[in-house]
């Protein structure tokens, strides 16, 4: 890499905000021929959507992207590929059915309408070897590589467009050791070819690897770009959460009653060994790991929502039939998925339905819904968790995100809860409804109700529990108080294994 | 202004509108309805009279009464039963048979219901395992048509020798029974949606499933309820038309289903379930029987008839879509 050479892509004073949230402020970002950008942060620190504007799927409020020193205009993914840039999928966007050298041609643009099986093949090889897939053979169906070559075929199709800017978003993230190496490999021989590489990852480890710079995301804003070599993985993890507690989180309680819940001997798909966790009266245990870690896994199984192979679950003290949601509801386990929108509200139903939904049989005689129970009840809810009591015949497709995580977690206070089981509870979720969600998990805590909270932000896990335990590929690594535990040393925990 | 008075501002431009659509989606048939009632009075001879009005109630209370059924199925997220025809006649048969029997309206009339039931409850199970509703409820016509057919030889069914056209001509006040008893389907139909506890599933499984569950509300138990009232109608709506017709064969009845779902969409039920209400299925079926009455009365061939009540549906619907996608944006 040449320090002192012009910028390939810079973007200058970026801007994006979503309704009162920031997602993008006056962040700058530049990248130099040949060099490797990591790009760190937290979840919602901005990383993705600087990634998005780039690639062209999102276009900026305000702020300025040269490519070699020309101004473009990334308004869409194709304005972006003409530019040079690529993207390196997450998800595959290869075609299952079709052969490798197939899909190598697929959708590249000044491709002839017919190559010869010879000449395709041909090229092909040439630049799966690229890759590092020299062995691989053209002719193999997609449906038969492993998720590491499917990677890797994701990265060639890429080459084929010969792109001079490419953009990988957290291509490890569903890979096993050993195939890591194989992406970082092909990964480094691209920047030895002149290419620019931006890097997102979460994956600690894999920056000190592979990354010349590091610019780090934190609440929509970046820092300037480091050097790596200049860098610890200490320094990196204070400046990815460098942001003050401060009164976010609820004070703690202190003192810890009975055990409301807990899983003995659990075994879960998905988990390795067994699972022995408890929850106290007046206790916040924090589950926290990245995707794929298990943590999900437990949650699910607790709530009924998924199997669980052995082991059982007791409620103040007494085993309950983990089979099917609607029994963990009667039993109190109220469970708030990590992604709302899917499984946790109603979109197109108003809030005080919503709110309603899980204890609708609760306030029903002989099947009638008793709308003043309903009602009186509903309010009750909302005003506990801050929903504007104004809005209970909105729809709740049309509030905030904060506003419907708010009714996606107050809804289960009806089932009048023993334990609440949380995941994500503030993804995508403003700072000041992250506040009044923290707050009203603690008093509801405080009020003998078992919480358990899962989530991948660290930060989180540390401001609001009492005790966190942590998982890393389907183990549980560690589970110990929150006193115990320092920022670093938990996200080294979640992040830093394979070190 | 800061930056804050500005998005509230803005905020409150947008939940403006949505309420806005919301009146307009509202009211726009109710408006349309009055609207082709004062044209057609003012410009077709013989539409402003008692008669006409009388039969343009008595058209929609048959389709009427399965399009407020239909809803049930609808408003679950379950599309639309294409098994309408079919089944009516099916139960219709089993009324004047049954009534030919035991020469008791009542009896018969009852039986029929029953069957309806029976055939609904057999298709919302199979519906409630996962299987597409449009699929099975064609296939499930296909076959109760050609029950229907086999035990019929085809051939007309009449009653003979007993009166069983009492639900069909029996008159309060001038006025039909059919229409009375459209008219109290209806608003039941509406109170339990809105009162019961199975009507209030019925929406939230419709508007998601994946929610719904993880709520605790049984899919399969809620779909077969939404089965149950539409079924129930389909025997009521055969019972009536049996009755009115006093015969009745195995291909009759051909445009019932498409009548049937054209009212539910032209009512503003979403397609995709979770929103909408029995009241506006029955304001669609109303909106369709007049247009109907009134091209009739101007003397337009069926073909053509067929033709502008497709064009007048499509039209409101793309309208009513639009209207909904600009209200949740």
């Amino acid at each position: 890499m040449n320090v002192d050479a012009p910028s390939r892509l810079r973007a200058t004073g970026i801007t994006k905000s979503y309704g009162a949230v920031n997602a993008l402020a006056d962040v700058n970002f530049e990248l130099k021929p040949g060099e490797v950008m990591a790009l760190l942060g937290e979840n919602g620190a901005g990383k993705s959507t600087i990634v998005k504007v780039i690639s062209g799927l999102i276009i900026p409020d305000t702020g300025q992207i040269t490519v070699d020193g020309e101004p473009v205009s990334l308004t869409s993914v194709r304005a972006s590929q003409a530019a040079g840039i690529a993207v390196v999928q997450q998800e595959f966007s290869t075609v299952g059915t079709m052969s490798v050298a197939e899909n190598l041609v697929l959708g590249q643009s000044g491709a002839p309408a017919w190559w010869s099986p010879k000449k395709l093949n041909d090229q092909a090889k040439s630049i799966l070897a690229r890759v590092g897939l020299e062995d691989l053979d053209p002719r193999r169906s997609v449906d038969t590589l492993s998720v590491a070559e499917m990677q890797l075929l994701e990265i060639a199709r890429v080459l084929a467009k010969d792109a001079k800017i490419i953009i990988f978003d957290e291509p490890t993230a569903a890979l096993s050791d050993a195939e890591i190496v194989r992406v970082l490999a092909a990964v480094k021989r691209l920047a030895a070819e002149g290419r620019s590489v931006i890097y997102v990852t979460h994956r600690l480890g894999e920056v000190f690897e592979i990354a010349d710079r590091v610019t780090i995301f934190r609440n929509g804003r970046s820092e300037a770009p480091q050097n790596v070599k200049d860098l610890t993985v200490d320094r990196v993890v204070e400046l990815m959460i460098g942001r003050e507690l401060g009164h976010l989180y609820p004070e703690r309680s202190e003192k810890f009653g009975a055990a409301v819940l807990e899983a003995k001997g659990l075994k879960v798909p998905g988990i390795k060994g067994e699972i022995n966790l408890t929850v106290r009266r007046g206790e916040i245990l924090g589950l926290t790991g990245q995707l794929g870690s298990g943590a999900s896994e437990i949650m699910k199984a607790i709530s009924g929502t998924a199997d669980v192979l052995s082991g059982e679950v007791l409620l103040d003290g007494e085993a309950v039939d983990l089979r099917g949601r609607r029994r963990g509801i009667i039993m109190g386990i109220a469970y708030c998925s990590p992604d709302r929108k899917k499984d946790g509200i109603f979109a197109g139903i108003s809030v005080r339905r919503n709110l309603s939904s899980p204890w609708l049989r609760r306030v029903s005689r002989v099947g009638f819904v008793s709308r003043a129970q309903e009602n009186s009840e509903a309010t009750r809810s909302a005003s506990n968790f801050a929903i504007d009591l104004s809005r209970l015949n909105t729809l709740v497709g049309n509030l905030s995100g904060g506003n419907q995580q708010k009714v996606a977690v107050g809804k289960w206070l009806g089932i009048r809860p023993r334990v609440l089981l949380v995941e994500e509870p503030t993804r995508g979720v403003d700072i000041g409804a992250r506040a009044e969600i923290y707050a009203q998990l603690r008093l509801l805590c405080d009020s003998g109700v078992g919480v358990i909270v899962a989530s991948s932000d660290t930060n989180e896990i540390l401001g609001l529990s009492d005790t966190v335990a942590t998982y890393y590929r389907g183990t549980q690594t560690a589970n110990k108080p929150v006193q115990e535990w320092t920022e670093s040393d938990l996200v080294r925990e979640v992040m830093h294994r394979e070190d | 202004m800061t930056i804050t008075e500005k998005i509230s501002l803005r905020l409150q431009d947008q939940s403006g509108l949505r309420r806005r659509t919301d009146t307009i989606r509202t009211w726009a048939l109710p408006i349309l309805i009055v609207l082709v009632f004062v044209l057609a009075s003012a410009f077709v001879p013989e539409f402003f009279k008692f008669e006409t009005i009388r039969s343009i109630l008595l058209l929609t209370s048959i389709t009427g009464i399965v399009a407020v059924g239909m809803t049930a199925i609808t408003l679950s997220g379950n599309l639309f039963s294409l098994g309408v025809t079919a089944s009516a006649v099916f139960s219709g048969v089993i009324y004047i048979w049954v009534g030919q029997g035991t020469g008791n309206m009542f009896i018969a009339a009852a039986v029929a219901i029953v069957a309806a039931v029976v055939i609904g409850l057999i298709q919302g199970f199979i519906v409630g395992l996962g299987l597409n509703t449009v699929i099975v409820t064609l296939a499930a016509g296909s076959i109760i048509y050609g029950l229907t057919a086999i035990l019929t030889k085809g051939e007309v069914v009449q009653a003979q020798g007993v009166s069983l056209e009492g639900f069909g001509t029996f008159q309060i006040f001038g006025i039909p029974l059919p229409i009375y008893i459209f008219v109290i389907f209806t608003a039941v139909a509406w109170f339990l949606t809105e009162h019961t506890l199975i009507g209030r599933n019925v929406h939230l499984l419709g508007s998601n499933k994946n929610t719904a569950r993880s709520s605790g509300i049984s899919p399969m138990g809620t779909t077969i309820w939404a089965f149950t009232a539409f079924s129930l109608s389909i025997g009521i709506a055969a019972v009536l038309q049996a009755s009115q017709m006093h015969q009745i064969q195995a291909d009759n009845l051909p445009g019932l289903t498409m009548d049937v779902v054209a009212a539910v969409l032209v009512g503003g039920t979403a397609v995709t379930g979770g929103d909408g209400s029995p009241i506006k299925s029955a304001i669609g079926a109303l909106f369709i029987a007049t247009i109907t009455q009134v091209m009739v009365l101007m003397s337009i061939p069926e073909g053509q008839r067929y033709f502008v009540l497709g064009v007048v549906v499509v039209a409101l619907v793309v309208v009513l879509h639009l209207l909904r996608k600009a209200g949740t944006r």
